[in-house]
């Protein structure tokens, strides 16, 4: 079994953490993000210290640092998906362009978590319109 | 004079939908941006209506080519929330099936490479070979695409002697057609000439990027999530990892080639010593239990992570997937500077690229 280890941490820890990773040659395995049950923002950083899986959490922010400039595109992807997915603003992060929604979507939502239905309410309303 | 060349998303040099915008100088590529998200389907909101079993068909639907890897590591996420101990044979009967996939997705590749170049007989005889592997998945499985082999605790379908026989004969079937592919794409002029110095990746580019799988081991970067955090038993095999330095479309071409013999290798190692335990642990539907979990698999295009967030309960509370492809992708843009436009079509698919996987 894989071993994972979690470790929650301030927003001020993110950057030195990165670099640290970054100089020992640690790759990123992926920037993962979640609303946790008390409904928090719950961001993790993943970093393959080989053969574990070290995950640094911060939970219950909306607004945290950029590692692009440190990672490139193996930060920018994740920290675009999750700001498109979830609202989480990265500071520094080139959020100019859209990653996976259209362009208009975030234009006419406004920025924030974009509100999609449960989907078991939806096929409800569904079958009740007939 | 300067253009932007517009490719894609729907563009016959593209397999799958990716938009790439080239901004050229006469025929040569100096910048270029790629746009994904042609493909984005919810799975992962669909996830979180799901029990484990159904979540199981759901991610198998991710994509068409590594099914496997996706219900593989999904399951490896409950099991290591849940702390299940799968039985020996269960993990070894996934490792025969997800190096079947691998072999069959690492021809595909080559047929669609070779495709690319202009060798068609070449394809043609690749896929060719690649039937019987898909040959051997479907009596394994009893399925062509979505194998349905794996259940939380274990594996679906048994190996019986026959069956070990008769795919050990089939495996060692492949052997010479593999040994005359393999000279031929080592040696062939024709190949030469498209692939070699074409859309170099750096080491230093593939580690910063975070390039990883086929992609980055042909880039020289030694990496392989099979043997630097095995699961599934990996650690009872003998294997070895391929890893070239050149960087271009030739070392993607030799590194997938290679590693073609390392899963006939690894392949035939569990069918000769099949452990003589349970398969699985029988079919109770599992709770989720409360917490985060991290799976990675090396699936036939890289490295691939689900992680899944427990709440106790039957569904999913999320699941997250990263695939190979999207850590790849970024890096095109990288690889198709100072490149010929007439290169770009093959430079996109040398990543062995899966949007389909990568939007989710």
């Amino acid at each position: 079994m894989q071993a994972y280890k979690r470790t929650d941490i301030t927003k001020d820890q993110v950057v030195p953490i990165a670099e640290k990773m970054r100089k020992a040659g640690v790759y990123l395995t992926m920037i993962h993000g979640f609303l946790n049950e008390e409904g928090q923002m719950d961001v993790s950083w993943d970093y393959q210290v080989e053969p574990v899986i070290e995950s640094y959490h911060v939970v219950g922010e909306m607004t945290l640092p950029s590692i692009s400039d440190i990672y490139d595109c193996a930060a920018a992807w994740p920290e675009r998906e999750i700001n498109e997915l979830f609202g989480v603003e990265f500071e520094g992060l080139d959020t100019s362009k859209r990653l996976f929604l259209p362009e208009e979507m975030l234009e006419t939502q406004g920025k924030g978590q974009i509100m999609v239905m449960p989907l078991s309410e939806l096929r409800a309303n569904v079958i009740k319109e007939g | 004079m300067s253009y932007i060349i517009p490719i894609g998303p729907y563009h016959p040099a593209l397999e799958e939908p990716i938009h790439a915008k080239l901004y050229t100088e006469g025929e040569i590529i100096r910048d270029a941006e790629v746009f994904v998200g042609y493909n984005h389907r919810g799975i992962e909101k669909l996830a979180t209506e799901r029990n484990a079993i159904q979540t199981l068909v759901l991610v198998e639907r991710v994509c068409g080519i590594c099914s496997h890897s996706h219900a593989l590591t999904y399951a490896m996420c409950v099991e290591q929330l849940n702390g299940i101990e799968v039985p020996k044979r269960g993990e070894y009967i996934r490792v025969i099936t997800a190096e079947l996939e691998r072999l069959h997705s690492h021809f595909l590749w080559l047929g669609v490479a070779c495709h690319i170049i202009g060798h068609d007989s070449m394809f043609m005889h690749i896929w060719d070979e690649r039937e019987l592997v898909m040959d051997l998945l479907e009596e394994l499985t009893g399925n062509r695409v979505n194998y349905a082999m794996v259940t939380i605790g274990g594996s679906r379908r048994d190996i019986d002697e026959d069956m070990k026989a008769r795919l050990l004969k089939a495996v060692d079937k492949l052997k010479g057609p593999m040994d005359r592919i393999v000279e031929i794409a080592l040696n062939d002029k024709t190949i030469a000439l498209r692939t070699k110095g074409v859309g170099v990746l750096t080491k230093d580019d593939a580690m910063r990027l975070g390039a990883i799988g086929p992609h980055a081991r042909a880039s020289g970067v030694n990496i392989d999530v099979r043997r630097d955090s095995p699961y599934c038993s990996y650690d009872d095999f003998k294997f070895d990892v391929p890893v070239v330095d050149s960087g271009d479309v030739f070392a993607r071409v030799v590194v997938r080639a290679l590693e073609c013999y390392e899963s006939i290798k690894i392949i035939e190692q569990a069918l000769n010593n099949l452990p003589a335990t349970p398969i699985n642990l029988g079919n109770k539907l599992p709770k989720i239990q409360k917490g985060v979990a991290l799976c990675r698999h090396e699936a036939p295009r890289g490295q691939l992570s689900h992680m899944v967030v427990g709440s106790g309960g039957f569904n999913n509370h999320r699941i997250s997937v990263h695939v190979p492809s999207y850590k790849n992708t970024p890096t095109i843009p990288f690889m198709l500077r100072n490149n010929s436009v007439a290169d770009a079509g093959l430079i996109i698919a040398s990543i062995d690229p899966c949007f389909s996987c990568t939007d989710r």
